[in-house]
């Protein structure tokens, strides 16, 4: 649950930077697709508000089942799909920008994305023997943890390979 | 693969944004084509020959094979 919160706090206030005008816009779009083009700032723009939206859904979803908040049956079932249902619109999104970003940007993508999946699948594979020798046992949260930084990762290693 | 790109953008007195922005790719696309770090999709190719008016053979030519 923190790494959710967490990551809703960052995606907030990487929206919040998208939508200053000035430097920091151009900063921080660079930052996060290159000099990027208009078409691919806004599918950015969408798909980083359509992210803060399911981890939204999915943290309070999880708080509102964990609490007793709401009823069981079916308002808990339906509480517990909303992140589903947004998950889909972001993969929707994340489909949409992967198609019509300039193609050097799909490449960088692609290869962060092999290094966060791949990386991050033989790293947990790997700990699992480092837990029969009594390392502490890694939850879903820190498997997607570590999926994402490998993910930011290859962005970075990408976007400094191709300057 | 080697390419014309710098040249002839300089022969148009653009910047790598102006071409970027007439190609509708990032400047670090046009940046990394130019310095040979990355070779284009034959679409782009085909964008960047009819943007300077010549053929694609006249702006990239593959490296000398071994």
């Amino acid at each position: 649950m923190p790494y959710i919160l967490l990551v809703s706090r960052l995606l907030y206030y990487m929206i919040r930077m998208f939508d200053m005008t000035g430097g920091t816009r151009k900063s921080l779009s660079a930052w996060l697709c290159g000099d990027t083009t208009p078409r691919d700032r806004r599918n950015m723009r969408r798909l980083l508000w359509l992210m803060f939206a399911w981890a939204v859904s999915f943290a309070g979803g999880a708080q509102l089942v964990r609490r007793d908040m709401i009823p069981t049956g079916a308002f808990a079932w339906i509480a517990a799909a909303i992140p589903m249902v947004m998950a889909v619109f972001v993969l929707i999104a994340f489909g949409r920008f992967l198609r019509e970003t300039d193609e050097l940007n799909r490449r960088i993508q692609l290869q962060a994305l092999a290094l966060g999946f791949g990386g991050g699948w033989f790293a947990m594979a790997g700990y699992r023997v480092f837990e029969l020798l009594g390392a502490p046992a890694i939850d879903m949260g820190g498997v997607v943890l570590v999926m994402t930084l490998l993910y930011a990762i290859g962005g970075v290693v990408g976007r400094i390979r191709y300057r | 693969m080697k390419n014309r790109l710098k040249v002839l953008r300089a022969e148009h007195d653009w910047t790598q944004a102006r071409l970027a922005s007439e190609l509708q790719v990032s400047r670090q696309t046009v940046n990394a084509i130019e310095t040979g770090k990355y070779d284009p999709s034959l679409p782009l190719a085909f964008a960047i020959a009819r943007t300077f008016g010549q053929r694609i053979e006249d702006i990239f030519e593959p490296e000398e094979q071994m």
